[in-house]
């Protein structure tokens, strides 16, 4: 499959880069140096996503669009620009994006958003896809979220599948060790499979638009966890069972 | 007297309402471009949070009457960055009441169903429908963390109320004149406080068709329409 991936320069989108390497052509779009991960199938672009011809020339010939939400790396030092920034490419920019690859035909879309959006809530309950999002003010979360919302649109709109990944704290297992253990972390690495398995989504026939979309929290499977995984039905990632559970750190106690 | 900032003062909206408010609140005008009557207003350049903020300094309430519907560009940063930094402002400010205006996101979608109060919106990727539906969600997040009550009118059509009998028409299912429209909005800045700070209500004067309701603006806004705007449109027997 022909695959792009934007925010390709971090370290979520990295592993993307390896999770799908094998067997797909890649198109890797970033702000910044380009990833390390180079081969026949793997081409870097560059390029403001807000920009509609630069957005068209990225999806032209794509057949999948990774949208991973990531920050870009040079986000403006004042506080408040910063927002702006954040704000403009979660929303305008995902439009262009989604936009640009409609008119090019592309049936499947994955987008990047947070589960922090339900850190509001107490830790006694456990949170499933159910659960109406409470995204506080900060930056970073708020405009996922509001990127989430863009991205959904897109599924009532056209005949697409549209898949929104609502991803844990992401961390590596291995850097997790001198940490408190975090309810709501989930590994890279898994984090990129959630990624791969929503392109295997074949929902763009499906009349109802909620069934062009799917909704899916991806996080650690950790002993009595608040936010849960795949636990309600038609809300599952088909295939998707998280191989990197911190379970030293979680057989030691903690939250 | 409240201090009132009316941003988006001489669009579409809010120069056929000023009239009907001014008895009620000291309003101040803002936009970026001139009043239909040449009256003076402040400039404030939504996009601009600072020009914003100041604007609302020393104000008991902003009324947000912004919008840019077709621009692929204005329309993400006028009704989307905008409301925003009117939210963002009130909450450094201390402002502790804003009204919010946009579209109705429910017509289409729910035009064969009746007694349509609060459902899901429905959006779609139109630049109007979805800026304005990302606004709602900024509004709805300050207004939770920063106890802003926030109360946002959502409109279909917006017009002058009838003086005679309108024939061989049905009146529109989601329209407001602007007599209403300026009641509602006094309502909104007089109520103490809104459930969960924030809330979305229909603005309409006719429910005859019993489709798209007001009802949760008359149980807790207590609006009600100046007259039964339906009368006008009798068919002779």
């Amino acid at each position: 499959m022909n695959v792009l991936i934007t925010g390709a320069d971090s370290r979520l989108g990295q592993a993307i880069v390896r999770e799908l390497a094998p067997g797909n052509q890649l198109r890797l779009w970033g702000t910044g140096d380009p990833p390390s991960e180079q081969g026949e199938n793997i081409t870097y672009f560059e390029g403001d996503m807000r920009d509609p011809d630069v957005a068209w020339r990225a999806v032209r010939s794509m057949q999948a669009i990774i949208h991973t939400g990531e920050p870009p790396p040079n986000l403006p030092e004042d506080d408040l620009a910063s927002e702006q920034e954040l704000l403009d490419l979660a929303t305008r920019g995902t439009h262009v994006l989604f936009k640009a690859g409609i008119d090019a035909g592309i049936k499947r879309f994955v987008y990047g958003s947070t589960l922090q959006i339900f850190e509001a809530y107490p830790d006694d309950v456990y949170i499933s896809e159910m659960w109406r999002p409470m995204p506080s003010t900060d930056k970073f979360q708020l405009t996922r979220y509001l990127g989430e919302m863009t991205a959904r649109e897109f599924a009532r709109d056209f005949p697409v599948a549209v898949t929104a990944l609502r991803l844990g704290k992401l961390i590596a297992e291995e850097d997790a060790l001198p940490q408190d253990p975090d309810l709501m972390w989930v590994d890279y690495r898994d984090a990129a499979r959630a990624f791969r398995l929503s392109l295997n989504r074949d929902a763009q026939s499906e009349l109802k638009w909620n069934r062009r979309f799917a909704l899916h929290h991806i996080c650690a499977d950790i002993p009595n966890p608040k936010y849960l995984v795949g636990k309600i039905s038609g809300f599952q990632l088909r295939g998707f069972q998280p191989q990197h559970n911190f379970e030293t750190i979680w057989r030691g106690g903690g939250a | 007297m409240k201090k009132v900032l009316l941003l988006g003062a001489s669009g579409q909206i809010a120069p056929n309402i000023i009239p009907d408010m001014e008895s009620h609140c000291d309003l101040i005008l803002a936009d970026i471009k001139p009043y239909p009557d040449g009256r003076p207003i402040e400039h404030v350049d939504m996009r601009q949070y600072e020009q914003v903020r100041d604007a609302m300094r020393g104000m008991d309430a902003v009324m947000n009457f912004t919008v840019n519907r077709p621009d692929p560009i204005l329309s993400f940063h006028v009704s989307t960055l905008g409301a925003l930094h009117v939210m963002k402002a009130a909450a450094e400010l201390g402002i502790k009441k804003v009204v919010h205006t946009g579209p109705q996101l429910v017509r289409s979608y729910y035009d064969q169903d009746f007694e349509i109060t609060d459902v899901p919106r429905a959006p779609g990727t139109g630049y109007y429908g979805i800026t304005k539906m990302l606004s709602y969600e900024i509004c709805r997040t300050y207004a939770r963390i920063y106890d802003i009550q926030t109360i946002c009118f959502v409109f279909n059509g917006l017009g002058l109320e009838p003086n005679e009998p309108i024939k061989g028409e049905d009146f529109p299912p989601f329209r407001i004149f602007w007599k209403d429209l300026a009641h509602a909005c006094c309502l909104a800045l007089d109520i103490e406080s809104v459930p969960d700070n924030y809330q979305e209500f229909n603005m309409v004067s006719m429910t005859a068709h019993q489709k798209y309701t007001m009802e949760k603006a008359q149980r807790i806004l207590g609006y009600e329409p100046a007259e039964r705007w339906e009368n006008y449109y009798k068919r002779d027997m």
